[in-house]
């Protein structure tokens, strides 16, 4: 049993604003439960002291993985292109097995099939994942290297957010009390090949020491574009631009993502400084990171 | 408290719960089916592991109106007329019960899996009962009776 809570069930999506809307700031929103229903027996809230718990789990809106033409209407982004929509309440089992993804995300697919274990998978959504904004959180590597969106709905319209945007420290995110967050939204990165390589004590269940994704895309033998994003090791997720600059436009061998990795563990210790943990987490994350481009480049390998 | 209905092992059930309870104290306090234990209440150990429409989920991660239209699977409900279920009795038949805690949990995992595959590989195996803890058994013995399992449910001459 879980604490004392009066749940609301909303069936569409316009019902789940207009009761974010009317219980605003005392409502929580219930997804797949599984960090939720656990704070809930222990007495936390995750941070919030709400009377009101909001069951969103009929919505057909939020389970949909699909291509879209999108307008973005973003400065940087005032386009109609293809753009790949996940909803907020596909869980990781169908985000892991969903062909479309395979095909334009697969670093994502192998986040997703790293979460927890299959019971896990089945019901914990990618939506939660990304609200719940662990340091640890699986999909957040994996959609920094697609450069997602978040998209953000009220009853006064969306809002979307990149991924950066949207988190803005351990467990904190930019989401207003009203906001539910409906969608993640991506560029397909269908000329890349792209990689997930997760640190856990054990291989199942195991909450990320430390994970790396990365995307590379290549013509004529040279790297012509690199995406890398570690998780766990920063207070929010990021790319390492300086370690991608180090392969962009050259070929590549087992020495060259050595030092692409070697720079990654540098950029972690300028950010965060040098601590207890240091001696480890420098050369491993430097693995982690080769592991991951070595995966990458593997599959390019294979596939021509 | 309010009514409610659940449909378990294909009979329906009308009972009194509140809003806030879990589907395994559901089916332990007000159904009185054990089957599914409670371990770590926390997602971790997956000794409650029930089926719900088919896919393998941890009972006290649902709540109660979630797991409502839905057909949930216990262990109860795996045999059929006293005869027990194939992958039941190759668990048997391997020594892979010890102590039996995990055990409903472990064999509801391995029956979402063959339900699926019928010809699984070990490594699928494995995976498919990450998520179910056991502290006895090494689990080398129950990754041999799922794999003996399957063979009996393709039909294939076992002996047991």
């Amino acid at each position: 049993m879980v604490d004392e809570k009066d749940y609301l069930v909303a069936n569409n999506l316009n019902e789940a604003k207009v009761l974010m809307h009317e219980h605003c700031g005392n409502i929580h929103v219930l997804a797949g439960g599984t960090d939720l229903m656990v704070a809930l027996r222990e007495g936390k809230r995750s941070g919030r002291d709400t009377t009101y718990l909001l069951d969103i789990s009929n919505i057909q809106e939020l389970k949909a993985i699909e291509r879209k033409k999108v307008t973005i209407s973003d400065e940087d982004c005032n386009t109609n292109e293809d753009y790949i929509r996940i909803g907020a309440m596909v869980t990781f089992d169908e985000a892991a097995h969903s062909g479309l993804l395979l095909k334009t995300a697969g670093a994502l697919c192998e986040a997703a099939k790293s979460v927890g274990a299959q019971q896990i998978r089945n019901v914990a959504t990618i939506g939660g994942n990304v609200c719940n904004a662990a340091v640890a959180a699986d999909s957040l590597s994996a959609l920094t290297i697609l450069d997602a969106k978040v998209v953000l709905e009220d009853l006064r319209g969306e809002r979307v957010l990149s991924i950066g945007e949207f988190i803005t420290g351990p467990g904190k995110t930019a989401i207003n009390e009203d906001e539910l967050l409906t969608e993640i939204r991506f560029k397909p990165l269908e000329d890349y090949y792209s990689a997930f390589v997760k640190l856990g004590r054990r291989k199942a269940l195991a909450i990320s020491r430390m994970n790396v994704a990365a995307a590379l895309a290549f013509e004529d033998e040279k790297i012509t574009e690199a995406r890398i994003s570690p998780g766990c090791v920063f207070a929010t997720p990021r790319r390492v631009q300086s370690a991608e600059k180090i392969l962009i436009g050259e070929s590549p061998s087992e020495e060259l993502f050595m030092e692409a990795g070697e720079e990654v563990s540098k950029e972690m210790v300028r950010i965060t400084g040098r601590r207890w943990s240091t001696d480890y987490k420098y050369p491993a994350l430097s693995a982690v990171t080769f592991k991951a481009l070595a995966i990458a480049y593997n599959q390019a390998k294979s596939d021509t | 408290m309010e009514r409610y209905s659940l449909c378990v092992n294909e009979r329906e059930y009308e009972f009194l719960a509140n809003a806030n309870e879990t589907l395994l104290f559901v089916l332990r306090e007000r159904l009185d089916l054990t089957g599914a234990k409670c371990g770590c209440l926390t997602g971790d150990c997956g000794a409650c592991t029930v089926l719900i429409d088919g896919e393998a989920k941890k009972a006290c991660l649902i709540q109660i109106r979630n797991a409502v239209g839905h057909k949930i699977t216990t262990i109860e409900g795996l045999s059929e007329n006293g005869t027990l279920h194939p992958i039941q009795k190759a668990f048997i038949y391997c020594g892979a019960i010890q102590c039996g805690f995990c055990t409903p949990g472990m064999i509801l995992s391995a029956k979402a899996l063959l339900d699926k595959n019928l010809s699984p590989t070990e490594s699928e195996i494995r995976d498919a009962i990450s998520g179910n803890l056991c502290r006895c058994t090494g689990y080398e013995r129950i990754v041999e009776a799922i794999l003996l399992s399957s063979k009996m449910l393709r039909g294939e001459d076992c002996d047991v």
